[in-house]
């Protein structure tokens, strides 16, 4: 009998020891998405036999003694924004819904050549943007922890599917949090890499100077054995980084306790307040962090209005950029969020652009020099519990500053933590934000915090 | 912006926008006038240079 929770570690342990067949763990992963995603709707297409096929051969070369690591025999989803050969990949929107592409993503492709087994495509939000919408081809996904709330998006079906145990993890990708804010409020990790450390090739934009790709999963040490796949040079991908890749497992066990953390309480207590159990979950976070032997202290940055204006306006230009000959000629195909905010953009001028990437060099600037004083910047992740999905206003994103967009504007690694729950019983996180190419360290202090907490032995009761 | 500025807008951009959605529309340009006027603070020089993210193709 398979657990109906496993994390990555633990089952490639098992897997590695031949203690758990590839067949077995996939199989019973079908089993949980037939049971379950009825209610979560986390994917939009289950790829059930090449699953089980994937799943004979890892099978197979692990029994011939070709054990490839600890994504060997895993089973994994995919944002159906990551291309996928001979699969359609549809960004979740009428306007793409018969494309098949005919080649996996870069990092698709790395997944696989580490063994990893596809499971299906997880739901987003249309284009990585617009959502929940309830006009599109596929309905929106649900959280598993209340199926009446919001997953957070954009990487919507991820944030569902890995807490559930659907999938031991999955591929999310961030333009202004769209890998922090569904880990957030479904209570998974989700690490938004560097800019640069992983391919944006074949992963369909939404704009393209502040888009990352990542990796969802229950733990820190799970996102750190994806991310060792994802990571790494490609020359398709203009911005992507000629450098090499650190081994983010096995600088998971080092020291934490000499690192300066520098906590931004005004982003979440007066610029976008947080609920009070998020202040007192990321209060007791800090507390427990200083336990470890770190130091932390107060960090005053600009107002995060100001940092969420800068990316917001850099983030709707390229995107309206990206899709505009659709807009012009199949304006009613995209659904009433994604072309509305799309229809907003569009007045953006030529001049804001420019004025928006001209503050960015000074609020890049501004975030490095205040990480010359600390190692680590910390600070809300989201506003409080997942909201009711009803509640999710057209143009929410805009209203209230974001609290994730500061670090998409900076091309900076940070990393959604769970914190405790709700009185609701939801999830409540924080974030931790490292240097540029320093993923390695964010990694390292969230697996301690995971290690020093309880908060990673609570599942959704489904 | 009044409506009539984003009807014409939104004819020069060649947007088809149902007339059902102009007024959610026209209710955000608040926003995102507020966004904008954020990007322009006082005392920035004209050496003042843009944030540049991703580098030219190499040759060949």
């Amino acid at each position: 009998m398979v657990p109906d929770f496993l994390t990555i570690a633990e089952a490639a342990k098992l897997i590695e020891t031949k203690e758990l067949s590839p067949v077995e763990l996939v199989e019973s992963r079908l089993a949980r998405i037939e049971r379950l995603d009825g209610k979560l709707h986390s994917f939009i297409r289950v790829l059930a036999d090449s699953a089980r096929t994937e799943a004979r051969a890892a099978e197979a070369e692990i029994a011939a003694g070709k054990y490839r690591g600890p994504l060997h025999g895993i089973p994994l989803g995919l944002k159906d924004i990551y291309e996928t050969a001979g699969v359609p990949t549809t960004g979740h929107s009428k306007v793409m819904q018969d494309h098949v592409p005919r080649a996996d993503a870069f990092t698709v492709k790395k997944l696989r050549d580490a063994g990893a087994v596809v499971m299906g495509k997880l739901a987003t939000h249309e284009f990585a943007f617009g959502g929940p919408s309830f006009d599109l081809p596929w309905p929106p996904a649900r959280n598993q922890w209340d199926t009446s709330r919001f997953t957070g998006g954009s990487s919507s079906g991820t944030g569902a599917a890995v807490p559930a145990g659907l999938v031991l993890g999955g591929t999310g990708s961030d333009t202004g949090g769209s890998i922090r804010g569904p880990a957030a409020y479904c209570g998974l990790a989700g690490i938004k890499p560097t800019y640069g450390l992983c391919s944006r090739a074949g992963v369909l934009p939404l704009a393209f100077s502040l888009d990352h790709a990542g990796p969802m999963a229950w733990t820190a040490e799970d996102c750190a054995i994806m991310l060792q796949a994802m990571a790494g040079h490609d020359p398709a991908d203009p911005a992507s980084a000629d450098r090499g890749v650190a081994n983010y497992r096995g600088l998971l066990h080092g020291e934490v306790k000499s690192l300066r953390i520098g906590l931004v309480r005004h982003f979440y207590e007066t610029d976008h307040p947080a609920d009070a159990p998020t202040r007192q979950g990321i209060d007791a976070a800090a507390k427990a962090l200083e336990g470890l032997g770190c130091s932390a202290r107060e960090l005053k940055l600009s107002p995060l209005a100001e940092w969420s204006a800068c990316g917001m306006t850099i983030m709707l230009t390229e995107s309206f950029a990206i899709h505009e000959a659709n807009l012009r000629t199949r304006f009613t195909d995209f659904g009433e969020i994604f072309r509305d905010r799309m229809a907003l953009a569009g007045l953006i001028t030529g001049a804001d652009y420019m004025q928006a990437l001209r503050r960015r060099r000074e609020l890049v600037a501004e975030l490095d020099r205040a990480m010359q004083e600390v190692d680590i910047v910390m600070t809300a992740a989201a506003p409080g519990e997942a909201p009711p999905i009803e509640s999710v206003g057209k143009f929410v994103t805009m209203e209230k500053p974001s609290l994730t967009m500061p670090f998409n504007v900076t091309g900076t690694p940070a990393m959604s933590v769970c914190c405790g729950y709700s009185p609701a019983g939801l999830p409540l996180s924080f974030q931790i934000v490292g240097r540029r190419f320093e993923d390695a360290t964010v990694l390292r202090l969230a697996h301690a915090y995971e290690q020093a907490t309880e908060w990673r032995g609570r599942r959704p009761a489904l | 912006m009044t409506r009539q500025e984003l009807d014409a807008a939104f004819a020069r951009l060649g947007l088809n926008v149902p007339e059902a959605e102009r007024g959610d529309i026209a209710a955000a340009t608040r926003i995102l006038e507020e966004l904008l006027a954020r990007l322009r603070p006082a005392g920035r020089g004209v050496f003042a240079e843009p944030a540049h993210t991703v580098a030219f193709p190499r040759k060949g």
